[in-house]
């Protein structure tokens, strides 16, 4: 049929197993990405849009995306359980150790970086058509960072120093090597330009929350590198925004079309989005040295404003155009999220202006971390979770389950309620400067996430199950 | 996504079609009640729909993918998607066998009330499995296509196509 030479087929993977979809053995280097190749023999150029070509031979062992989403859906828990213990202080929190600080990163660090850590170690090389270089640094990262978190989280919430700064080290190492693994993968990406941007934004703020992250805990120990007050203007608006927001941004680009099965948003205008949000952090970062700080910071709104406006419609269009319209429950929180990213901009001007409301900077930092971050990545989680392991528990079987027959049961309908609830609840205990509102948004929230701790296992436990019926089957034949 | 050409062009609308009646069989079959939707108006004209979309398209359309597009697919270098593919078809062909006796029984009128809620049950997952493979085609096949096929080959493959 064609002059070309085959490429030897790659051994099968076991049917439905919990190993890599390519079979390799974990021993053996790592495939490289397939030549596109015509019919001829003549190399040819990739589509704009192809991105899911050679998707399955790049599929991370379900072992290393899973582990970080599941500790993200504990931590997730335990995040909850921390902000009940700090809820006395938390309607007017504005930092300090303590059970509150606990909370926000545990969300931060534990759910919100631990989940983008996962996905990107498994979006990236299928989004920029690379081979996934290794399998051990990314199960060396989290085995790292899962208890760096966790012992930085205690150590803020009791407090204890010597935990939190062992907790801030683990974290700061899993971090550099994540940053390593994402460089490398970035240095060799093709097409996708607007994701590789943001990701790149990304990358940089991570490596300035770092430094920020690194001074501000080691201050604590009597450590100085950056004076406290720029080491806190520059961290909350580099992890919140920069890190995690343009990694979700960036991603978005392609979630969202594949989702609602769309054309690839216009790269121009989300190239531009992106330039603006660079010269929002540019000018917060002056302004966090004490250049200009009030017009510069007030200067980085507008501009983030107009990156977030370009972002918001290019993905609205995305939906409208769809082929896929209803995209179910899922994207109803991610609509949320986008309406509380506009929302904590408006806060930030509020903060940045000191508009004379005590709870300003609280009510900033909820719709920024728990109202956007946190609802836009709960909604993507519960569509790429069952996703994904319906991919890892397909191959090879006569009939694999769906993602909705993995997923299926009131597990995340009880979540989006109680996570809508607590973020209301909670807005209004700021609001009103009222503890027991908060301990109430705190227990609905607790609930809401124990529901997705739930339904996170069951779709684990039926990917599993898949697999060994699979496996007998296979054993069978 | 627009293609340049014909075959990409010909998968992707008859995917849009599909697409569209498989919409329109999810929100009504998820809206019916699980039992006693016997003699609704609505799902026994989706029935026949359904019915005539298995019958005159799936087949012709998955036998068409696997004779001419997969193999092109895999010597491209891209054989784990070729491969992920055909068992997709392999899976939704079993529900569609399991779900046309219930849509023709429904859209003659003679379909029971157990045979409703077994149709429900089976429209909705093959609606799933097929939007979930339109996907993974839209990603990652006709992409493909656009790059692989050259004028004659195109023209060749869509004269195929229209004459199956």
């Amino acid at each position: 049929m064609t002059g070309a030479a085959r490429e030897p087929v790659p051994e099968k993977a076991k049917a439905a197993s919990f190993a890599p979809l390519d079979a390799g053995d974990a021993s053996e280097a790592p495939r490289p990405a397939k030549a596109v190749q015509d019919p001829r023999g003549r190399k040819v150029k990739t589509t704009p849009g192809a991105f899911l070509g050679g998707a399955v031979g790049r599929l991370l062992p379900a072992s290393i995306p899973f582990r970080y989403f599941g500790a993200a859906a504990v931590f997730h828990v335990a995040a909850w359980v921390a902000l009940f213990a700090g809820a006395d202080g938390a309607p007017r929190y504005r930092g300090g150790l303590g059970w509150t600080l606990a909370s926000l990163h545990l969300v931060t660090l534990g759910v919100l970086t631990m989940t983008a850590i996962g996905a990107s170690l498994q979006l990236l090389p299928v989004a920029t058509r690379q081979a996934v270089r290794t399998r051990h640094a990314p199960t060396l990262v989290f085995w790292l960072y899962a208890p760096g978190v966790a012992a930085a989280a205690v150590g803020m919430g009791l407090p204890s120093v010597p935990l939190l700064a062992t907790g801030a080290l683990l974290i700061a190492v899993a971090l550099a090597i994540y940053a390593v693994l994402l460089a490398r993968n970035l240095f060799g990406a093709r097409g996708m330009p607007a994701v590789i941007a943001h990701v790149w934004v990304a990358w940089i703020a991570l490596a300035i929350v770092l430094v920020a992250a690194l001074s501000l805990a080691f201050a604590y120990a009597g450590g100085t590198a950056l004076p406290r007050a720029v080491a806190l203007a520059l961290h909350v608006p580099f992890a919140a925004y920069g890190f995690m927001g343009m990694l979700a941004l960036g991603l978005s680009y392609i979630l969202v079309p594949m989702f609602a099965l769309s054309q690839p948003p216009d790269e121009r205008t989300a190239l531009v989005s992106c330039a603006l949000a660079c010269s929002a952090f540019a000018a917060v970062a002056a302004a966090a040295f004490g250049i200009a700080v009030v017009p510069l910071r007030v200067a980085a709104i507008g501009a983030g404003g107009v990156a977030v406006a370009l972002h918001l419609r290019l993905m609205l269009a995305s939906l409208a155009k769809g082929m896929r319209r209803d995209l179910g429950p899922s994207f109803r929180l991610v609509r949320l999220g986008w309406a509380m990213l506009a929302a904590s901009l408006a806060a930030a001007l509020g903060v940045a202006l000191d508009v004379p409301f005590g709870g300003m900077a609280t009510l900033f930092g909820l719709l920024l971390i728990a109202g956007w971050l946190l609802t836009f990545l709960l909604g993507i989680l519960q569509r790429i979770v069952p996703f994904l392991a319906s991919m890892h528990a397909s191959r090879g079987k006569h009939r694999p389950p769906t993602p909705s027959s993995l997923a299926a049961g009131s597990a995340l309908s009880v979540h989006a309620v109680c996570h809508v609830s607590a973020l209301a609840v909670l807005a209004a205990a700021i609001v009103l400067d009222n503890a027991w509102l908060a301990r109430i948004g705190t227990l609905i929230g607790l609930v809401g996430s124990v529901a997705f701790l739930a339904f996170f296992v069951q779709v684990v436990r039926r990917m599993l199950g898949a697999g060994a019926e699979g496996r007998t089957r296979a054993a069978s034949v | 996504m627009s293609y340049q050409r014909q075959v990409s062009r010909t998968l992707d609308d008859e995917h849009r079609v599909n697409l569209e009646l498989l919409g329109r069989i999810e929100q009504a079959f998820a809206r019916a009640p699980r039992s006693g939707t016997t003699g609704h108006a609505e799902l026994i004209q989706l029935a026949g729909a359904l019915a005539r979309h298995i019958e005159q398209d799936v087949g012709r359309h998955f036998d068409f993918e696997e004779q001419e597009l997969f193999p092109r697919m895999s010597d491209a270098g891209d054989g784990d998607m070729a491969s992920l593919l055909i068992e997709e078809h392999g899976a939704i062909r079993a529900v569609a066998s399991e779900v046309l006796p219930l849509a023709q029984a429904a859209a003659g009128g003679t379909l029971d009330g157990a045979g409703w809620t077994s149709l429900r049950r089976g429209a909705l997952e093959m609606v799933e499995r097929q939007v979930a493979h339109i996907q993974k085609e839209t990603m990652a096949l006709l992409p493909l296509l656009e790059d692989l096929l050259d004028d004659d080959a195109d023209r060749e493959l869509s004269f195929a196509y229209a004459a199956a």
